[in-house]
C-alpha cells in the first residue's frame, strides 16, 4: 500500500469531475448532455466510494466492505435512471421537436 | 480481509410484509390489465384496475396492522408471542432490538405506525386515481404508485445510507414516470422531464455529500457515524471535507422535501403532474423524506448540529435555521400570487417544509432528547392529510374543468354545501387556525422550538418561531381566497358538477380527521412521540458503545483532514 497512488489523488480526481459533471449540468442546453453530466457526478461519488474503501479503515461493525457495495448499487441505480430520463426525454422530443431544455417552457410562474 | 459472510435471517421479510406485498401486487396488476381488463372501455378498465389495486393496499394495510398488533405485543406481553408463533418465531418477534437485514432497516411499532399512515394515504390517492380519465395506461400507472410506496416504506424505516439511497431512487423514479404519465396535455411530460433533472442531479449531489461522509467514519451505518463522529474532533471548523458533506447532503434533502433555493421544480411539478400523482408527491415522499431527513441530521449527524454551542458557528443548526426561515417566507409571499390551485398548493407546501424544518432545528437542542421529534411527526401526519383532500380538490377541478382554476370553485358553497364545508375545514387546518390539527402541529413545533438548548439557541429559535407567525398570518391570505371564491362568486360559466363519491370520500374523511385529530390532539402526540424515540436511538446491540471506540485514525494522505 506504500507504493500505491495516494489516497488525495483519487480525491482531486473526483472533485475534478463531479465539477465537471455539474458545470455541464449547468450550462449544457442539450437533454442528452445533461444526462451524461448528470451520469459523470454519480461516477465521481463512485470513484470516492472505492477510494475510501481501500484505504480508509471500516468502523466498528460496519460489515468489511460497504463502500464496494454501495458504489455496486449505484452503479444500477444509475442505469435505471438513465433509462427513464432518456425515456422523459423522447417523450418530450416527440411533442416539442427539440431537445433543448430552454424550449421546454409551458410551466412557469 | 477475508470478508466475514453473516447468513441472512429470512424471518425478516416477515418484518417488511407490507413492502413484499405492494411490490408484488404491482405485477399482479400489471398482469390482471394486460389479460383481463385491456379489452373493456376506458371508464370500466380504470375502475377495475384502480379496485385491483385497492385490495393490494388493503392486503398490505392488514399486513402492516397485523405486524403492529405484533409488535405491540412484543413490548407487553412477549411470552404470548411464543405460545401463538412457536418457539423460534415467537422469539424472533418477542425481540425489540429494532434492527433487521444486517442492521440496515428498523422494525417495530414505530415502522408500522408509519407505514400504516402512508398506506392510508396510499389508499386515497388510488381511489382518487380511478375518478377521471387522464391516462391511458391505468395498468401500469397504478403499478407505479404501488412501487413508489414501497420505496417510502423502505425508506422511512431505512438505517443506513445504502439502503436509503436505493429506496430514496426507488420512490423518486417511479414519481419521474408517474409525473410524465398525463401523456395528452403538454405540461406533464414537461413537468416529468423537470421533475427528472432536477430530482436526479439532487441525489447526484446527496450521493457525493454520502460518499465524504462514509470516509470520514468509515461506516455506513446512522447510528455508527453518529458515534464515530461524537467521538471524533468537534465541529466542522477548518474541515473541508466534512463541511462540504453537509452541505451536500442538506442540498440533496433541500432538493427533495423542496426547501428555498433547491425548489423550483416544486410549483411546475405539481401543477404538470395528474393530481393524484401531484398529491402522492406532495404527501407520502415528504412524509418518507422528512422521517428519513430527520435520522440523517439529527441521529447520524447529531453530532455535527451545533459543536461549538453556537447556533451561528460551524454546524447544520444555523444552516438550516436560515433556510426554514427563507423558506416559509418564500412559500407563502409566492402563494399570494397564484391563480392556479395547485400552483397554490405547491407554494405553500414549500411554506410548510419550512415549517418542519424548524422543527428539525428543534429536535437537535432540545432539552427532551429524541421526542422532540414528535411535533415533526404529529405535523407530517396532519400537513399529509389535509394536503391530501385539497388535492382531492384540484383532481375534482381537472376532472370537471380540465383546469385548475381557484376561480372555478365559484358558487360551490351553493351547489354541494357540506363539500365545500369540508374544503374550508381542509384550508382552516392548513393556516393552523384552532380547533383544527393544524394549529396543534404548529404549536407543537413552535414550542418544541422555545424548549430551550443552549441560551444562543433559543434566541435564535424564537426569531423563527415568530417568523413563523407572521408567516401563518400570510398564508391565511391565500387560504382565505379559496374560502371567497367559493361561498362569495357566483360561476361566470358552466359551475363545477357535484363530485363523484370517489373525490367526495377522501375530501369528506381528511377533513374529519384534521377535526377528530384537533379536537383530541393527545393520542396522536404521545403516539409520535413514542414513534420518534426508536427512530432516533436505533442502534445495533453487537456495536461497541461509544466510550470503547478509539478516535477515528487519520486515512493516510487525506488531504481534507485537518490534522494532516
Amino acid at each position: 500500500m506504500i507504493d500505491d497512488v495516494p489516497l488525495n489523488w483519487f480525491l482531486y480526481f473526483s472533485a475534478a469531475s463531479f465539477a465537471i459533471g455539474l458545470t455541464g449540468v449547468l450550462l449544457r442546453r442539450n437533454a442528452v448532455a445533461v444526462l451524461l453530466a448528470i451520469e459523470i457526478m454519480l461516477n465521481a461519488a463512485n470513484i470516492n466510494l472505492v477510494a475510501f474503501w481501500r484505504y480508509g479503515t471500516p468502523a466498528a461493525g460496519s460489515g468489511p466492505m460497504p463502500g464496494v457495495i454501495l458504489a455496486l448499487l449505484v452503479i444500477t441505480v444509475a442505469a435505471a435512471e438513465v433509462a427513464v430520463g432518456l425515456g422523459l426525454v423522447l417523450l418530450c422530443y416527440r411533442r416539442w421537436r427539440a431537445v433543448d431544455v430552454d424550449r421546454y417552457d409551458t410551466l412557469s410562474g | 480481509m477475508p470478508p466475514n459472510v453473516v447468513p441472512l435471517d429470512l424471518r425478516d421479510f416477515l418484518c417488511v410484509a407490507p413492502a413484499v406485498v405492494l411490490a408484488l401486487w404491482g405485477l399482479v396488476v400489471v398482469a390482471a390489465d394486460l389479460a383481463r381488463f385491456r379489452r373493456l372501455d376506458h371508464e370500466s378498465r380504470r375502475v377495475a384496475c384502480g379496485r385491483v389495486t385497492l385490495i393490494g393496499v388493503g392486503l398490505a394495510l392488514a399486513s402492516a396492522v397485523f405486524l403492529a398488533w405484533v409488535d405491540a405485543l412484543a413490548q407487553s406481553d412477549a411470552d404470548r408471542l411464543v405460545s401463538l408463533f412457536g418457539d423460534s418465531l415467537g422469539d424472533y418477534f418477542g425481540r425489540t432490538d429494532g434492527l433487521i437485514f444486517f442492521g440496515t432497516q428498523a422494525r417495530g411499532l414505530a415502522v408500522d405506525v408509519v407505514n400504516v399512515l402512508l398506506l392510508t394515504l396510499l389508499a386515497m390517492v388510488v381511489w382518487m386515481s380511478t375518478a377521471y380519465r387522464f391516462t391511458d395506461d391505468v395498468g401500469e400507472y397504478f403499478a407505479l404508485m404501488l412501487w413508489s410506496t414501497v420505496g417510502m416504506m423502505l425508506l422511512a424505516a431505512s438505517e443506513e445510507l445504502a439502503m436509503m439511497f436505493i429506496a430514496l431512487e426507488t420512490t423518486t423514479i417511479c414519481l419521474y414516470i408517474a409525473t410524465a404519465f398525463e401523456r395528452s396535455r403538454r405540461r406533464s411530460p414537461e413537468a416529468g422531464l423537470k421533475f427528472f433533472i432536477y430530482g436526479s442531479v439532487s441525489s447526484a449531489l446527496f450521493l457525493y455529500g454520502l460518499s465524504l461522509v462514509y470516509g470520514l467514519t468509515g461506516s455506513t451505518y446512522f447510528d455508527a457515524i453518529g458515534r464515530m463522529l461524537h467521538a471524533g474532533e468537534p465541529g466542522l471548523a477548518g474541515n473541508l471535507a466534512g463541511a462540504s458533506a453537509l452541505v451536500l447532503i442538506l442540498v440533496g434533502f433541500g432538493f427533495k422535501v423542496a426547501a428555498v433555493p433547491f425548489q423550483q421544480w416544486a410549483p411546475d411539478v405539481y401543477e404538470g403532474a395528474p393530481a393524484p400523482v401531484s398529491a402522492w408527491i406532495a404527501t407520502g415522499s415528504k412524509v418518507a423524506g422528512f422521517l428519513v431527513m430527520l435520522k440523517v441530521f439529527v441521529h447520524a449527524m447529531g453530532p455535527w448540529s451545533h459543536p461549538t454551542n453556537s447556533v451561528m458557528g460551524p454546524g447544520w443548526l444555523g444552516l438550516v435555521a436560515v433556510v426554514a426561515g427563507v423558506t416559509m417566507t418564500y412559500g407563502n409571499l409566492a402563494a399570494l400570487a397564484q391563480t392556479n390551485f395547485k400552483r397554490m398548493l405547491a407554494y405553500s407546501s414549500i411554506a410548510h417544509a419550512g415549517y418542519l424544518l424548524v422543527g428539525v432545528a428543534a429536535a437537535s437542542v432540545s432539552t427532551e432528547g429524541p421526542t422532540s421529534a414528535g411535533a415533526v411527526v404529529y405535523y407530517l401526519v396532519v400537513y399529509a392529510l389535509a394536503n391530501l383532500g385539497a388535492f382531492a380538490v384540484a383532481a375534482w377541478l381537472a376532472r370537471d374543468k380540465g383546469t385548475e382554476a381557484i376561480a372555478d370553485l365559484a358558487g360551490l358553497g351553493g351547489r354541494s354545501p357540506f363539500l365545500a364545508v369540508c374544503v374550508g375545514v381542509l384550508m382552516f387546518s392548513l393556516i393552523g387556525v384552532p380547533p383544527f390539527a393544524g394549529f396543534f402541529g404548529k404549536l407543537y413545533i413552535f414550542m418544541e422550538a422555545m424548549r430551550q438548548g443552549p441560551s444562543d439557541a433559543r434566541i435564535i429559535l424564537t426569531w423563527l418561531v415568530a417568523l413563523g407567525l407572521l408567516n401563518s398570518v400570510v398564508s391565511a391570505f391565500y387560504y382565505v381566497r379559496v374560502l371567497k371564491v367559493m361561498y362569495l362568486r357566483e360561476p361566470s360559466g358552466r359551475p363545477i358538477e357535484p363530485a363523484k363519491p370517489a373525490l367526495a370520500l377522501p375530501i369528506v374523511a381528511t377533513a374529519a380527521l384534521v377535526t377528530v385529530l384537533g379536537v383530541f390532539p393527545g393520542p396522536l402526540v404521545e403516539l409520535s412521540r413514542a414513534v420518534a424515540f426508536p427512530m432516533l436511538t436505533a442502534r445495533r446491540l453487537d456495536a461497541p458503545a461509544a466510550d470503547d471506540l478509539p478516535a477515528p485514525a487519520p486515512a493516510p494522505g487525506n488531504p481534507d483532514r485537518p490534522t494532516d
